[in-house]
């Protein structure tokens, strides 16, 4: 081997060394590239593939009644899923688990024979159930624990509660308006997964119920309870579309019970239509009608317009304004203010508007509550509509005296009741009573006064003059609660029929909405009946459900009847008056087969007669029956209808 | 035999520089099979300590006597080589489906590792003699040309394509030593690359499936990409300093494959970081370095194409083991030497680091032939 040779051969191992050292420098790049240039995202792709983080939704809060009691609560259910690719035996998988899943097999086969790698077979099943499907130990077929809401109460404050969907989202009611608080953070639960995707170390925990609030309502599920069925027994019984009955504390705005017709399980909310779960107290408006008069009264009272007794003719019924002709369901000559509110006489009311003025009227009303949200802490409430001063035509401000040309909600009804109730103070209605967080501390909602809007003295003249309805001879005396003076309004107002936009003859919305006892009020009840069949007055439609309710409430919450009310009879003197029997009627004589005589009886009593010897009766005027049609003494064989008068006593 | 001179010209840096990479290899080991340990793999660290041990001796005995001793012997053992290679044909032991084993009781011997060294002390010795003065012409290159393709050939049907493409690697590197007279190597040229379309067809699908995944890992993930996937995800996860020994959540989780043997780099990048990468890709290249600078410091010219070659050998399946399992080559089954699991590759590895330590040592002779 020559020199030559050596230095040809060790050039050529420069030549190789160059190479090797390029070869090798790229792989040390490619090594850095790796792992210092591209790492952030070779780990998180990394992270995925052995990090599986499963969110396990946290227990919703409970929320409780006044009393304590539960409403809404979560309970532990199982859901079932497969996949689909490793079941190994479909047709198997299907016939063992239809029976227990309460399943079609052929459509359970159809699902399991889908290409899909995850479907939820049945969701949120009883543990029970969850178990025997467990216990089948099927390859693809897996059962994981989940938590349900669930209503143990059922239909009562649903739509008040509201639900929450599948995935644990409110969807309705306080469900969905406090969310946010009552599921808390999600439990985020982060295994450690192996390549075959078993999961087997958890690495983070945190507390099962962390950031869970409960809430304890102002309703009383008893109440609450009591109204629905005293609701849904009205309803049913005028057959009507729909109905509402709030009960709230005059004091501090608190909602004792609203209770809403058509009613839902929010268990299977998704059997009922959406139209069923619509809270209907807040987001439903309507032409109130007559009841508008207890506020006109109010304010024309403080405004002194007028004195309770001020006089006014109600034209014998009719009345022409402008091209207008105003009736009145009864005809009266010369009455008192006081007379008007009794029998709800709109001639009367116009009467007194004009001496207000419509500009002072819609201020009242506004500062009554109508025209704006309350801001209760519901979610879906209306404002309502009011015609404003500069855009109303005269004839529109006449009808706006009777409560025509305007809509409210309910529970701006009740509200605006509970002003005059408490003594002049329009309050902000609310129906969490208290806020408890995870660790117990307790946030209670504080009754704010949103304004004053009469002065007490107007608010107890008001509730004077209210009590006369009441009464036998005012509009609403199927309100009438035993022991107890009722002070309240009667309304019955016609529907504007969407396709003519004129007031429907045939449609009505029945009200009554008062406070008991009037001495001393400890609730106010509101009652709302929508498109009663037959007759609609809304003293005989609504004033039952209020009395109803009223007497339940009252002796719920143990109040003492009046003893002012026995006092005051007595200093009186009206004593002889009230207590002595009703003005001797003819006597009835009961010939067999022939009308009897219904003079000097109430409206209630003459459709207990009618109803007794099956005729369909329709009233006219209010007060004590003076005149019927046919004539007492006819044969009663061939009658149909019987037409009673009434006019009031005095 | 044993001349005092070897003793002093002992190579002790190439030997520090092994036992360096043998203890890091054995930490890696364990870690690497440590969540398979209840499922024998304790038993394969336990093993490879063995190898380990066996493979010094073999060393030393390699390095023991004049390298051109074995080199007269270069065509029977080399002919013993093929016929363990045809053994295989006959009575391999199956595994994954490719035969490449002989089973001899508890332990199985690969052939086509020692096959490795046989055909670089082959051809170091074939090149060697026919002397550098006149360039070889097409028609001196057959021998070496069947030499190597009878061992292709055999390990090509094991299937191995990984090593089979080594063999050619080695070759080509060894050939470097030869003068081709520039006619010839155009044609080799492109005679090589025509070959190109008729290799692919002849390759199963799964190895047009590797490469194909190789130029598309994202395609399939889980699919054929799955492996290449994994291992730079394992790679990247590595960070500059590593997870920390045992905490490799990668290698821990199965998500590697092959994790101890073919993959081995990605559980050491994975836990020690980019640092250790470097480390140990340094100590690879420094391990090449010391090898060519004993290749050209030795005595004769079969010395220096026989270093040369053994460096090559390590050279390549450094290279293409760690650029697969960084992405940057298709997936062949190629070990990392020293480092992956593996009696045969081991003791084969060992028997050939013996050789250059051979070299090493009666390099003096060599100059003080040049001087004289």
């Amino acid at each position: 081997m020559n020199v030559v040779d050596k230095k040809w051969i060790r050039f050529r191992i420069y030549l190789v060394e160059v190479l090797f050292l390029i070869g090798l420098g790229i792989i040390i790049f490619r090594a850095y590239q790796l792992q210092v240039i591209q790492r952030e995202h070779l780990k998180s792709i990394a992270r995925a593939g052995y990090l599986k983080t499963k969110i396990i939704p946290s227990k919703r809060g409970t929320i409780y009644d006044r009393e304590g009691k539960e409403l809404a609560l979560s309970i532990e259910v199982t859901s079932v899923y497969a996949h689909p690719k490793y079941i190994k035996d479909k047709k198997e998988a299907a016939i063992k688990l239809a029976p227990i899943l309460g399943r079609n097999r052929n459509q359970l086969m159809r699902i399991l024979n889908k290409e899909s790698s995850f479907i939820w077979l049945n969701r949120k099943i009883s543990s029970d159930l969850g178990k025997q499907v467990k216990d089948l130990s099927l390859q693809g077929i897996v059962v994981v624990p989940e938590l349900r809401s669930y209503y143990p109460a059922r239909e009562t404050g649903s739509h008040l509660i509201g639900f929450v969907g599948a995935d644990n989202q409110g969807l309705e009611g306080l469900e969905k308006k406090y969310d946010h608080i009552l599921k808390g953070s999600p439990y985020r639960l982060t295994f450690l997964r192996d390549a075959c995707r078993r999961a087997f170390s958890v690495t983070q925990t945190l507390p099962f119920n962390n950031g869970v609030h409960d809430l304890v309502l102002t309703i009383d599920q008893d109440l609450q309870y009591n109204a629905q069925k005293a609701l849904k027994k009205a309803v049913k019984r005028s057959r009507a579309v729909s109905g509402q009955c709030l009960v709230v504390n005059p004091a501090n705005g608190e909602i004792l019970a609203m209770a809403i017709v058509p009613e839902f399980d929010p268990n299977n909310f998704s059997r009922c239509k959406p139209s069923q779960w619509r809270n209907r107290a807040i987001t439903d408006v309507y032409e109130p009608g007559s009841t508008m008069k207890a506020f006109l009264l109010a304010a024309s009272l403080q405004e002194k317009v007028v004195s309770p007794l001020t006089l006014f003719d109600c034209e014998q019924g009719e009345f022409k304004i402008g091209n207008n002709i105003i009736h009145d369901t009864h005809e009266a000559g010369i009455l008192n203010v006081a007379d008007i509110i009794k029998t709800s006489s709109n001639i009367g009311a116009v009467k007194i508007g004009q001496e207000l003025g419509y500009k002072k009227f819609y201020e009242y009303l506004k500062k009554f509550g109508f025209g704006e949200k309350t801001n209760i802490d519901l979610i879906g409430e209306r404002n309502g509509f009011l015609r404003g001063i500069k855009s109303i035509k005269p004839i529109e401000e006449i009808n706006m005296y009777f409560g025509q040309g305007m809509t409210i909600t309910s529970l701006q009804l009740a509200m605006a009741m509970s002003v005059i109730a408490n003594g002049g103070k329009l309050m902000k209605p609310y129906v969490v009573k208290k806020i408890i967080d995870e660790n117990g501390k307790v946030e209670e909602t504080k009754p704010r006064v949103i304004r004053e809007v009469i002065s007490r003295e107007t608010a107890l003249k008001v509730t004077h003059i209210l009590e006369g309805v009441a009464t036998e001879d005012g509009t609403g005396v199927q309100a009438a609660i035993m022991g107890f003076t009722v002070a309240g309004k009667t309304g019955t107002s016609q529907k504007v029929n969407p396709k003519t936009k004129r007031y429907s003859r045939r449609k009505h919305i029945a009200t009554f909405v008062g406070f008991v006892p009037s001495d001393r009020p400890k609730m106010v009840i509101a009652v709302i009946i929508d498109e009663p069949r037959g007759i609609p007055f809304g003293g005989y439609v609504a004033g039952p459900v209020f009395k109803e309710v009223g007497q339940w409430a009252l002796n719920h919450f143990r109040i003492n009847p009046s003893t002012r009310f026995a006092r005051n009879v007595a200093r009186s003197g009206l004593d002889k008056q009230l207590n002595s029997p009703p003005p001797p009627p003819d006597p009835i004589r009961i010939k067999a087969g022939s009308l009897p005589s219904l003079k000097g009886l109430g409206m209630r009593e003459v459709l207990n007669k009618g109803r007794a010897l099956g005729i369909k009766v329709v009233l006219k005027g209010s007060g004590l029956a003076f005149r019927q049609e046919p004539a007492a003494g006819s044969a009663l064989k061939g009658i149909r209808s019987l037409k009673v008068y009434f006019k009031s006593p005095t | 035999m044993i001349d005092r001179r070897l003793i002093q010209n002992f190579d002790w840096i190439l030997l520090l520089a092994l036992l360096v990479l043998m203890s890091i290899s054995l930490m890696n080991l364990y870690s690497a099979t440590y969540a398979i340990r209840d499922f024998g793999g304790s038993q394969v660290f336990v093993k490879q300590i063995y190898w380990f041990l066996i493979g010094f001796i073999v060393l030393l005995f390699m390095a023991s006597f004049d390298y051109n001793i074995l080199g007269r012997y270069a065509f029977p053992i080399y002919l013993i080589s093929i016929g363990l290679l045809i053994l295989v044909v006959f009575m391999g032991k199956e595994s994954s489906g490719s035969r490449r084993w002989i089973s001899l009781g508890p332990i199985s011997l690969q052939p086509s590792e020692l096959v490795k060294i046989t055909i670089v002390l082959m051809l170091g010795k074939l090149l060697s003699d026919k002397g550098g003065d006149r360039p070889y012409r097409l028609r001196d290159l057959w021998l070496p040309f069947v030499l190597l393709g009878i061992p292709f050939i055999l390990i090509l049907k094991q299937p191995d394509l990984g090593t089979a493409l080594l063999l050619i690697f080695i070759s080509i590197s060894m050939l470097m030593f030869v003068r081709i007279h520039w006619r010839s190597k155009i044609i080799l040229m492109i005679s090589g690359l025509s070959m190109i379309p008729f290799i692919w067809f002849g390759l199963k699908d799964y190895q047009k499936m590797r490469i194909l995944s190789f130029l598309r890992p994202d395609v399939a993930p889980l699919g054929s990409g799955y492996h290449i996937n994994q291992s730079k995800i394992t790679i990247g996860s590595g960070l500059m300093w590593g997870k920390g020994f045992l905490k490799g959540t990668q290698t821990r989780l199965h998500f590697l494959p092959e994790q101890h043997t073919d993959f081995i780099f990605s559980v050491l990048a994975e836990e020690w970081g980019f640092a250790s990468s470097l480390f140990l890709l340094l100590l690879y290249l420094f391990i090449i370095l010391w090898g060519l600078t004993i290749a050209k410091n030795s005595k004769d010219r079969f010395g220096a194409i026989l270093a040369v070659g053994i460096v090559s050998i390590f050279f390549w399946h450094v290279v293409i083991n760690v650029g697969m399992v960084t992405g940057l080559l298709p997936v062949v089954g190629i070990p990392l030497l020293l480092f992956s699991y593996g009696g045969s590759s081991l003791v084969a590895t060992m028997a050939a680091m013996g050789l250059l330590m051979n070299i090493s040592m009666r390099r003096f002779m060599f100059q003080e032939m040049t001087v004289l």
